[in-house]
């Protein structure tokens, strides 16, 4: 079994030259650990993961998953090494003409030979994972946000893959729903022995959850470490991150050129 | 000096748009054709598109072919009987339909109410994420959501607009022959006289089938490039028709200098 699952090595990227999402980023995720990428909105957290997934390449770095330079690979090879890769989309993403069953059996369809007696036992058995089973015949529109997410993370789950990412997978969630998906994380993490990686804002579900932190501000790792070594750092953007507060470094202010005063023509 | 440069910028943006566009469209086309065995292995996805843009189009595109072919009986027969020709009327509505308002107007009316949908549809899986969930469990969107709608909807064109010929040449009728008294037996074989098999049936079922592919592959390109925004898909579907109205009756010019 290899070290790490993922190794992004000095990636740079942006979708135009002159304004880079991320700036010479390197990480390393350790195999069969659970490791969170937290940081503000806009901070290329979601692109991390799209490069990750052989979706966009980087401008400029290396980017290994499971063993494979993904930036080297053809389009072909990226398709075959996203069978062992999983991803949640932040709402989800079910898709809406197909049933909760259609949704959750898609992989298995599209990539095994399995009878549909067998596909039906285990779209039974992923959804009873996530607490759903007997909603097989239900349509996503017919289902909450919470169950579209469990929907989604079913069917995430259903090739059993080596590397599973998580897009903000806590976002609009009622307090009941974001501790049973938290829950539902770990455990089938542990069950599955896979490397798993959750881009987030949620600290408190996070650090709970987590074996190792990276914290991301401005397309730059700032700050890693264990939730423990984090929830003790005194860098104070993270400590402005973890408490919330208003005013620090990390600005909630769009950067402009223009001066607010001048443009209201007070001075 | 500066406003030459901006002046000719301007007018070179929508070129180098166009011939951008033109370049996006071969390439779709492209890998449409590398991907067209993929829905064959699982025709159910073929059958589905030819339900939802065929079948469901069945309706309209009879009632417009009805209400056109009783146009041009009336038309016709108003026309012809300056000319002491009315027994000239079935030739007259059914060389007008085979030949150019079939092909045309089923393209047009195709594009209107399966191709805007298949752009939306497409278009609004992008803006929720569908096509990335797709490609990220290692399915190409291609092949899995653009080729069966393609050959879904090149072969329901052709059908449909076989339909609206004959819908169209039942309208003339009713108009000449039931509300016009024309004798029914000179409508039907002046008509069956002049048709010819290869020349107006075959040709403008080829004609079809090319305006088919030109109308789906803008309706899936459009859908593709649409900006994942309410607007954006808007948009998307507003350039789908009037796009594919423009390009169909482009094309009609080029097939009938070309069979004719």
């Amino acid at each position: 079994m290899q070290e790490y699952s993922v190794i992004v090595e000095n990636v740079t990227f942006g979708y135009n030259e002159d304004m880079p999402i991320l700036k010479n980023v390197s990480l390393k995720i350790p195999a069969g650990k659970t490791v969170a990428i937290m940081g503000g909105s806009g901070c290329g957290k979601t692109t991390l993961l799209k490069l990750i997934s052989g979706q966009i390449r980087p401008s400029l770095g290396t980017v290994t998953v499971l063993n494979q330079e993904i930036t080297k690979q053809s389009n072909k090879q990226i398709l075959e090494l996203r069978k062992k890769i999983g991803m949640l989309f932040q709402f989800g993403a079910l898709f809406t003409d197909m049933s909760v069953y259609e949704n959750v059996a898609f992989c298995l369809k599209e990539h095994t030979d399995l009878s549909e007696s067998m596909i039906k036992k285990i779209v039974a058995m992923k959804l009873n994972a996530v607490g759903l089973f007997g909603t097989e015949q239900l349509m996503p529109q017919e289902l909450s946000g919470g169950m579209s997410r469990r929907v989604a993370l079913a069917r995430s789950m259903a090739l059993d893959p080596e590397l599973m990412m998580y897009d903000e997978p806590f976002t609009g969630l009622d307090p009941i729903s974001l501790n049973v998906s938290a829950m539902l994380i770990q455990k089938l993490n542990k069950a599955l022995k896979q490397t798993s990686i959750l881009v987030t804002h949620d600290i408190e579900s996070s650090l709970k959850i987590v074996d190792y932190i990276y914290f991301m501000a401005d397309g730059k790792i700032i700050a890693e470490g264990t939730p423990m070594d984090v929830q003790n750092t005194d860098n104070p953007m993270v400590r402005q991150f973890i408490e919330g507060k208003v005013n620090g470094p990390y600005s909630f202010e769009y950067k402009t050129n223009l001066d607010y005063n001048t443009y209201l023509g007070i001075l | 000096m500066q406003k030459l440069i901006n002046f000719l910028a301007a007018l070179g943006n929508p070129f180098v748009g166009f011939i951008l566009h033109l370049g996006g469209i071969f390439n779709l086309f492209l890998e449409i054709m590398l991907s067209l065995a993929y829905p064959f292995k699982k025709p159910t996805l073929i059958i589905k598109e030819i339900y939802f843009s065929g079948v469901r189009s069945l309706v309209i595109i009879a009632i417009s072919g009805w209400f056109v072919g009783m146009v041009l009986g009336l038309q016709g027969y108003n026309t012809l009987q300056r000319f002491g020709s009315v027994s000239m009327i079935g030739s007259l509505v059914a060389l007008s339909l085979l030949r150019e308002l079939g092909p045309v107007l089923t393209a047009i009316l195709f594009a209107s109410r399966a191709g805007s949908g298949i752009t939306a549809e497409i278009g609004l899986m992008k803006a929720t994420e569908q096509l990335d969930a797709m490609s990220v469990m290692a399915v190409s969107p291609i092949k899995r959501i653009v080729v069966p709608k393609f050959i879904g909807g090149i072969i329901s064109v052709p059908i449909l607009a076989c339909l609206f010929n004959t819908a169209g040449i039942f309208g003339g009728y009713f108009v000449s022959v039931v509300l016009l008294k024309l004798d029914n037996g000179t409508f039907w074989s002046q008509m069956s006289d002049s048709v010819s098999l290869h020349e107006d049936v075959i040709n403008g079922i080829i004609k079809s089938f090319i305006f088919g592919i030109a109308v789906t592959l803008i309706a899936v390109y459009q859908g593709f490039i649409a900006k994942p925004t309410a607007d954006g898909v808007s948009s998307a579907t507003t350039r789908t028709v009037v796009g594919s109205a423009l390009v169909v009756l482009a094309l009609d010019f080029i097939l009938t200098a070309l069979m004719f």
